[in-house]
């Protein structure tokens, strides 16, 4: 799924959702949400909304004639037939779990032995060498608490900003545990945030995209450095259009791209 | 288990008596919004026939992880009434077509507070407090089934207006339904 057809796909929900759509479209639409889990929820969210409408009208209590009248034609009428249901793989027996199970236990402790002992090693030589890094790591962090002072300066005039929207982020294909949010101001910037964020693929990086009238517009790479994590907070990659925005996280080539390549793990609109 | 769940789940095992459950549990609303649309008491009717009778072929395909029984009807009733109007229009008016109503308009009601879930409630004033252009264009989309290019030419607006109106209702509407 690429993200330009997945924006194309979101624009077209509403008239899914409202049957507006001619035939071709409809069977578009389809596809892609056999695939896809956000546009499937995004629908769902719309269809929820719809049948409120659709209740919100006042009841009207039907003539008793009327129950007859739909019981005889049901009565003569047979049901469609079920979607034949698949046939699950067969389980594998439990005696061979047992023997596979202990089997594990006994690696593990093997595992864990050995990497206890390497690990002392390890830990020695690595003394005298971690005093010097200390030292330089401490520059570091001084230049880095500088860095972020200036960022939660920027967070905040984000999260305060009149025109701040917040916009979930469903996590994509490894990503599905990721809880992730961008919270996006058209006048101050965007900050991107998730937690139980999987490292990126082998040599890839995470890109953050601004999606506005179906053009993806790099808003910068998601800082990952603590595991598990994704932040980024920038000024306005663009000026905002007012429209729908769309905002999505894709693997790339380190440094990334100038439009988005890889897969996407993150993804949300409003 | 949710008891209209449970009803429609013995209506896919093939079990009638479900259906004449499922029809006192749920016709008023359906026969309500039927009327809305077809604006006739008997294309209201036979609307409602068609959505019991659907409802009985295809109880097999309801999954409720995708919404609520009601929901489920009630997007039948919405398609299948509009189908009505729109084939009423494509054809030569005849006498009779224009019979607004049997039933006086004041004809008693169900109680909405006996039968409206709190997220109908929610939506319903939720509508109410869009601005009219917005509610004018989301009604126009989802009681006459017209598509937002007829919208735009019916409401002389261009077609981009409309579409951020809808959009922009459809959302109001999902914030009033989240919180």
């Amino acid at each position: 799924m690429t993200l330009v057809r997945h924006v194309e796909i979101m624009e077209k929900l509403e008239a899914y959702a409202l049957g507006q759509l001619p035939e071709q479209d409809r069977r578009d639409v389809d596809a892609h949400l056999d695939a896809c889990a956000v546009c499937t929820r995004e629908l769902d969210a719309l269809n929820t909304v719809l049948a409120g409408i659709g209740e919100s009208v006042p009841a009207k209590t039907p003539p008793p004639a009327l129950r007859s009248r739909v019981l005889e034609a049901i009565a003569k009428e047979p049901q469609d037939r079920p979607a034949p249901v698949p046939i699950a793989p067969a389980r594998q027996p439990r005696r061979i779990q047992w023997a596979l199970a202990s089997l594990g236990v006994a690696a593990a402790l093997l595992l864990a032995v050995g990497l206890l002992a390497f690990r002392s090693e390890q830990s020695r030589r690595q003394l005298a060498a971690d005093v010097s890094q200390l030292q330089e790591r401490n520059a570091e962090l001084v230049e880095r608490v500088q860095r972020y002072n200036g960022q939660a300066d920027l967070a905040l005039s984000i999260l305060t900003a009149g025109d701040m929207r917040e916009i979930p982020l469903t996590g994509q294909q490894n990503a599905a545990n990721t809880a992730a949010r961008a919270y996006w101001s058209p006048e101050r910037g965007l900050l991107v945030v998730a937690d139980r964020l999987p490292a990126a693929p082998p040599g890839r990086i995470y890109q953050v995209w601004v999606i506005e009238n179906k053009v993806p517009i790099s808003a910068g790479l998601l800082d990952n450095e603590s595991p598990g994590r994704g932040m980024l907070i920038v000024t306005p990659p663009r000026p905002g259009a007012g429209g729908m925005v769309t905002v999505a996280v894709s693997d790339e080539p380190p440094g990334g791209r100038e439009a988005p390549s890889g897969s996407i793990h993150l993804l949300g609109s409003i | 288990m949710d008891a209209d769940v449970d009803v429609v789940m013995r209506v896919a095992a093939g079990d009638r008596d479900a259906v004449a459950e499922l029809y006192d549990r749920h016709a008023s609303r359906v026969l309500g919004l039927a009327y809305r649309i077809v604006q006739n008491s008997s294309d209201a009717e036979d609307v409602v026939q068609e959505v019991f009778s659907q409802a009985w072929r295809t109880a097999q395909a309801y999954r409720a992880t995708r919404g609520t029984v009601a929901g489920w009807l009630l997007m039948m009733a919405r398609t299948r009434a509009i189908d009505r109007v729109r084939s009423r229009q494509a054809r030569p008016a005849s006498v009779g077509d224009d019979h607004l109503d049997a039933v006086p308009s004041d004809s008693p009601t169900v109680p909405d507070q006996l039968i409206a879930t709190e997220q109908a409630v929610q939506v319903r004033e939720a509508m109410l407090e869009l601005p009219a252009d917005q509610r004018t264009a989301l009604e126009l989309a989802y009681f006459e089934g017209l598509t937002h290019t007829e919208i735009a030419e019916r409401l002389r607006t261009p077609l981009g207006t409309v579409k951020t109106r809808i959009r922009s209702a459809l959302s109001a509407l999902r914030r009033s339904v989240r919180s």
